[in-house]
């Protein structure tokens, strides 16, 4: 056990490296540089454009650049923003909060119906319900989120009036953010309504982003359910003399579950790129939107640490459930 | 009043290309405490007749019979929640391959208790003490140790000991084995077959016991039943069924055994394979691969009728399907 961790962990290195290629490419790639963009419409002096860049570090060649970026990462420095000065370490976490709060409730939305969905047309393999469920699923996997979002708003926003439309919060409430998870600190709050206003704003966001997620538990646990249905196990399973209930959520279930777990670990990357679409039509004032922002403003530092941050959050979210693994399939567990 | 009474079981199965059957006319009768042996090749329809009796046959299965009752109750009008009530406590079964049988997510412990739960009731600590006293019964050693252990940590000759444990938990009057030894060593086999004689005679259950293996039949069974092709076609006590083979596929059988021909080179085989639900011939089933057809067994097919002309003329079981039985002449040539 404590070898396959270290190998694991062995392994995260190399791709933290590319990792960090990667953002620092691409976020080069982008054409213009922060300068002229704080500059905006009217333009800057070319001597001052110059002088201002080579105050910034941006006129170097860029492999030192970069080596520069590594070498202040190593001791655990992931620069300033450029626009704000803030310390980009400091901006991702006071805002990861919010991300993290609809990732997990997106998340929940996913698991609570994705499982027992799929493991309704698994057992009805054929029936209307799991036509009617796969088809669904492919549905709203194939679904644009910035579409399926705005779809959302305007018929329960706009025409039902049910949801609010944008934020996390309405501006009649004031209150403290100790934890920055909404639905913990209005609780905390004790601000009468502030708590179901918190959820009625997380409602539309939670189905938009775990639509993906949905979609994909869903068919896996299909797919899963079925193989595991026509195993031997669970014809003595039944020889016992148990209910199909019970057959199916406690011996079928549990085994089907192994290969959805990895499935599930794999859709925490998804979560956090919908969440960047996500919270800009919700304005969710999360991580996503903040690096949206950070785009267009050129903000190098907060880009760059920022994508990093989240890329070694899925990194680390994938670790946890080669993991679990072991928790679920024994197998697993006593092989290593 | 014999324990189990079954008479004209038919079993299809409906498909998409149409309804198959794939067992019909089956008659077997069983008292308390007896063994009757079923033999017959792969695809013959033993193990289909005996998931029939479990009640363990896919949904698109249709089974139909003049009588199918359990201790004089029918199985087939019962409702679904009293027949689930006496599988697994009164009729019990075990499989053919322990490993895949046996669920590889729960141990062995949890799967014995499970059996003991619904049926038997207790406490826990109770369940817990029967189920160590069922595995130490099955001669699995250490077994209080043994209850946490998992499938895949045990040798098959052992998950067999374990299902064997299961299958008993809650005193069956009939117990089938389908081919309960084939998928383990030959060291192993004599062991569980005689650990399931033992628990056979010491109960006093009934047992049914299915294998393709004519020596396991003549060791163990009282009463034997042939099948091929989804009929019977031959039924007889087992020193009858033995000596005195009546239809030519049980004397083709009994003449494939090595022990019948010691230092010979060449086994004799039966040409041909076992026709399959779709392929079935017109007249009798076994005629393409009979030594002995003749034009009428291309015709028709015959019934299974009463035979008298060997053995105790008296026994009600005797009972051949073909025109042209086997006589004593052309049963020497199988006999020893």
């Amino acid at each position: 056990m404590l070898t396959f961790l270290l190998r694991k962990l062995a392994l995260l290195v190399p791709t933290f490296l590319g990792v960090t290629i990667i953002t620092f490419a691409l976020v080069h790639l982008i054409p213009g540089d922060p300068v002229a963009i704080m500059a905006g419409e009217r333009g800057i002096d070319p001597e001052r454009h110059a002088q201002l860049l080579h105050e910034l570090g941006l006129d170097r060649p860029i492999w030192q650049q970069y080596f520069d970026f590594l070498w202040r990462l190593l001791h655990g420095d992931l620069g300033r923003s450029l626009v704000t000065h803030n310390s980009v370490f400091d901006e991702f976490l006071a805002l990861f909060p919010a991300t993290l709060e609809l990732s997990i409730c997106a998340m929940v939305f996913a698991l609570v119906l994705g499982i027992p969905l799929g493991v309704l047309a698994g057992v009805k393999r054929g029936s209307i319900i799991d036509h009617t469920v796969m088809g669904t699923a492919l549905t709203g996997y194939s679904m644009p989120i910035f579409w399926w979002g705005l779809l959302l708003i305007i018929f329960f926003s706009g025409v039902l009036g049910w949801t609010p439309v944008s934020g996390r919060l309405s501006s009649m409430f004031w209150i403290e953010t100790p934890t920055g998870f909404m639905l913990i600190d209005t609780l905390l709050s004790k601000e009468p309504g502030a708590f179901v206003d918190a959820i009625r704003h997380l409602i539309l966001p939670s189905i938009v982003l775990g639509t993906i997620p949905l979609a994909v538990i869903a068919r896996m646990t299909r797919s899963s359910i079925l193989e595991v249905l026509g195993e031997d196990y669970i014809r003595t399973a039944r020889a016992k003399g148990l209910a199909p209930f019970r057959v199916i959520a406690v011996h079928a279930l549990r085994n089907a579950m192994i290969p959805v777990t990895t499935v599930i670990g794999l859709q925490v990357g998804v979560l956090f790129a919908g969440a960047i679409l996500t919270e800009t039509i919700f304005s969710w004032p999360g991580v996503g939107k903040w690096l949206i922002d950070s785009v267009s403003r050129r903000d190098y530092p907060s880009l760059q640490g920022g994508i990093l941050l989240i890329a070694t959050l899925v990194m680390l979210v994938n670790l946890t459930v080669d993991l679990l693994y072991g928790l679920i399939n024994p197998r697993i567990r006593h092989n290593r | 009043m014999p324990l189990l009474d079954i008479q004209n079981l038919s079993v299809a199965f409906q498909t998409r290309s149409g309804v198959f059957s794939a067992v019909t006319d089956i008659h077997l009768t069983l008292d308390k405490g007896e063994v009757l042996g079923v033999v017959g090749e792969s695809g013959s329809g033993k193990s289909v007749t005996m998931l029939a009796m479990m009640g363990l046959l896919p949904w698109n299965a249709q089974v139909t019979a003049d009588r199918f009752s359990f201790d004089d109750q029918d199985m087939l009008s019962m409702p679904e929640k009293a027949r689930r009530r006496l599988t697994g406590n009164d009729i019990a079964m075990i499989f053919q391959e322990p490993t895949t049988s046996l669920n590889p997510s729960f141990t062995i412990g949890f799967q014995i208790i499970e059996a003991l739960k619904i049926h038997e009731g207790g406490s826990r600590r109770q369940r817990r003490e029967r189920a160590i006293e069922l595995l130490d019964k099955v001669g699995i050693p250490a077994p209080a140790k043994r209850l946490g252990d998992y499938p895949h940590q045990l040798s098959g000759g052992m998950n067999q000991r374990v299902m064997i444990a299961m299958a008993i938990a809650c005193n069956p009057r009939l117990l089938i084995a389908d081919e309960p030894t084939t998928a383990l060593d030959v060291t192993i086999q004599a062991q569980i077959l005689d650990l399931l004689l033992e628990l056979q005679q010491e109960r006093g259950m009934a047992m049914i016991l299915i294998t393709h293996d004519m020596g396991v039949v003549a060791e163990a069974a009282e009463r034997v039943a042939v099948m091929y092709a989804g009929q019977l076609v031959e039924t007889g006590t087992a020193g009858d069924v033995f000596h005195h083979p009546r239809h030519p596929y049980t004397g083709a059988l009994l003449n494939a055994l090595p022990e019948r021909h010691p230092g010979q080179g060449r086994l004799p085989t039966i040409p041909g394979v076992v026709p399959g639900i779709e392929d079935r011939p017109q007249g009798c089933l076994f005629n393409p691969r009979c030594p002995h057809v003749q034009e009428d067994c291309r015709q028709t097919r015959p019934a299974l009728e009463s035979d008298h002309s060997t053995g105790s003329s008296h026994d009600v079981f005797k009972k051949v399907r073909c025109y042209h039985p086997l006589v004593a002449q052309e049963q020497g040539e199988v006999a020893p």
